[in-house]
């Protein structure tokens, strides 16, 4: 592999109806000052959020992470199953014994209440711990039968923590895990979202409401009073995944090209839910922009710095602007993309000249999966390819077809 | 200490979002006014790709001047956090065993206060043997882990780096690079120069910073050590022509040619 490092950047621009989607302790929707003016904001944490649950969902229940205290239940029972299944074929009491054994050098002591259980969650994948019995290799009825002293040496010998903190599920790889006090655990995230801004200046206007009491016919009073604060947004979004940390958190190349595909999905789908049932605010991105570079990431939202002013509608004035600094920051410093997949629906000369033609969005995201694929199997000469709309369009067409 | 084998690396440090947290602990994760020494010298750590546990000598070793182009304005972002099952959330207090136990009586959302700074764009200078800093300066180009100011949500708008220049003083490198803040700050501005606010490191500068970390290894967790700085005013052409007649009379905002805390000296 020729080269380390690659990045792929999602650039969604969004328009949101009157809404409310993240709000402060006063109950005002988020706000930030950019380029001196006013804008709607909707932080990083929720949307990782909601992006978080949305990929869950598209996952199937198999290959999901699992958080849970019952580590050492999972771990007895596949030390208890039999060979020919992946299991070690232990007795049930020797099985126990010797997931307590393994589990000990991790610090996970057992809950007091419940012995089952340990003392806390640990967010890992199922997978990790086929692969711990995997690394016994096949000395699980030895070691189980050794005196606790011996055990312990032997288990010490294993590489337990190295399989718990390699293999990671795509959750965590995705987004990281923080074990304050098992730092051996700990996945740096592959995910960096920034904070939402709208791309033009916001003014919060709020929504006097009053709420009637049905049963009462007798006086026409209100019951209760309140106010509602919203804003209408064309938000800029921003998120980079580094494929590269990816695939070291996973250790699997089909696994990251496919993760790296339904992040893309979940990311862009994603929606956080505040004031969901009030105000409905559930709309897709009108523009997709995913840049592809083995350079510095670039947080394009400098494109709105000088907010976007209009009447008739920002969305389309808004990716006119991006399309500008995508070049901009090509031309003045060098810092262009080795490839860009765009889904929009802003038909502007403009536009397409700087995106490349909109593709559908499943055949981006097809298009993204290639990508990365090649560029796991042969590196950036690989994904550079013969650069220009006919590779990208070619690509499109190709995983369509398949 | 000048010589052939020093260079200074200049990064330009914009975006809509930046904390710079120091030693900030708890639920109230707090930003300086400026980038510190810790925050700077982790992003140039993450460029890098070093690990955690990698030792950072050789990067606190750099001497760092920060120029204020844009000084922003301060963000308080409210955060709730809750445990996702729905079970109470872990209270401070430990058991015998020295883990935790869960709040009594039961309490499921925790509340964080997080400050940014908001819309600012600051010039930082980094003087040091020039292997390291132009290592760093490439590093900074084609990075291993994203960049970010300060905290992981806060990408850099823009180019960071600004390229290295051949060694000169903290100070004289800070002169040197034109004027950085945005179109708005830019029209706020009509004098023909701007005074921009400055700190740079230097052993006989009468303040003291303490954001020095002695590793990022969450194993241990970073002290900060302390570091003599100096603050000064640095004057750099605005690119407008003569100022008009009235320039007096921008206002508070305006930059014009009054600054009563020249009078102080920093």
């Amino acid at each position: 592999m020729n080269q380390p490092h690659l990045f792929v950047e999602v650039h969604i621009l969004q328009s949101l109806p009157p809404s409310n989607v993240n709000r402060d302790d006063s109950g005002t929707p988020k706000q930030a000052v950019f380029g001196g003016a006013r804008r709607a904001r909707v932080s990083s944490q929720a949307w990782k959020r909601a992006t978080r649950t949305e990929y869950a969902r598209q996952v199937p229940e198999a290959d999901r992470a699992t958080r849970t205290k019952r580590i050492a239940t999972l771990l007895t029972e596949r030390l208890a199953r039999s060979a020919d299944k992946g299991g070690a074929g232990l007795a049930a009491e020797q099985a126990d014994r010797l997931a307590t054994a393994l589990l000990e050098p991790l610090g996970i002591a057992k809950s007091a209440k419940k012995d089952d259980q340990s003392a806390y969650l640990l967010f890992f994948g199922k997978k990790q711990l086929d692969d711990l019995v995997a690394a016994l290799d096949g000395r699980a009825a030895e070691l189980a039968a050794l005196p606790a002293d011996e055990l312990k040496a032997e288990v010490k010998k294993l590489p337990v923590v190295q399989t718990l903190s390699t293999g990671h599920p795509a959750e965590v790889a995705l987004f990281g895990r923080m074990v304050a006090d098992l730092p051996a655990l700990n996945v740096d995230a592959s995910v960096q979202v920034a904070h939402a801004l709208s791309t033009h200046a916001v003014r919060t206007e709020f929504d006097y409401f009053t709420a009637v009491d049905d049963e009462k016919a007798e006086d026409h009073g209100a019951e209760m009073i309140g106010t509602v604060e919203f804003n209408s947004s064309t938000l800029y979004r921003y998120a980079v995944l580094g494929v590269h940390q990816l695939r070291d958190n996973l250790s699997d190349a089909a696994e990251t090209r496919d993760t790296a595909v339904r992040f893309v999905e979940a990311f862009a789908r994603s929606m956080p839910t505040g004031h969901q049932n009030s105000f409905a605010h559930r709309t897709l991105p009108h523009l997709v922009l995913l840049t592809v570079r083995t350079d510095q990431p670039v947080n394009l939202v400098s494109a709105y710095e000088e907010p976007v002013t209009g009447t008739t509608g920002l969305a389309e004035q808004s990716a006119v602007q991006l399309a500008e600094e995508l070049k901009k920051v090509g031309e003045t410093w060098g810092n262009k993309p080795l490839r860009t997949l765009a889904t929009y629906t802003a038909e502007k000369d403009k536009v397409t000249d700087a995106f490349g033609p909109s593709l559908s969005f499943p055949a981006l995201l097809d298009a993204l999966g290639a990508l990365v694929g090649d560029w796991l199997d042969g590196g950036e000469a690989a994904v550079a390819g013969d650069g220009g709309e006919a590779a990208v369009a070619g690509d499109g067409a190709e995983a369509g077809a398949r | 200490m000048t010589g052939t084998d020093y260079a200074v690396l200049l990064l330009r440090l914009a975006a809509p979002l930046q904390s710079w947290g120091g030693p900030s602990r708890y639920n109230r994760r707090e930003t300086r006014p400026q980038p510190t020494k810790s925050g700077v010298l982790g992003l140039l750590a993450a460029a890098e790709g070093r690990d955690r546990a990698a030792s950072i000598a050789d990067l606190v070793g750099l001497r760092l001047g920060v120029r204020v182009d844009q000084p922003g304005s301060l963000l308080r972002d409210y955060h709730t956090y809750s445990d996702y099952r729905g079970v109470p959330l872990l209270s401070a207090k430990t058991n015998a065993k020295g883990q935790q136990t869960r709040t009594t009586p039961a309490k499921y959302t925790g509340v964080t206060q997080r400050f940014y700074l908001q819309d600012a764009v600051f010039v930082v200078a980094l003087r040091g043997p020039k292997p390291l800093v132009a290592g760093l300066e490439k590093a900074v180009r084609h990075p291993v882990h994203p960049l970010s100011l300060g905290r992981r949500s806060c990408p850099p708008t823009g180019p960071v780096s600004l390229g290295l220049r051949p060694d000169t003083g903290l100070e004289e490198a800070l002169k040197e690079v034109p004027w950085k803040a945005g179109e708005h700050r830019r029209r706020q501005v009509r004098d023909a120069t701007v005074s921009l606010e400055a700190t740079v490191e230097d052993p006989a500068g009468d303040h003291l910073a303490v954001d020095v970390p002695d590793t990022y290894d969450l194993k241990t967790g970073t002290t900060f050590g302390r570091r003599a700085v100096r603050h000064l005013w640095v004057t750099v052409p605005t690119g407008h022509a003569e100022p008009p007649q009235s320039a007096q009379d921008t206002g508070p905002t305006g930059q014009s040619g009054h600054d009563p805390f020249a009078l102080l000296g920093w």
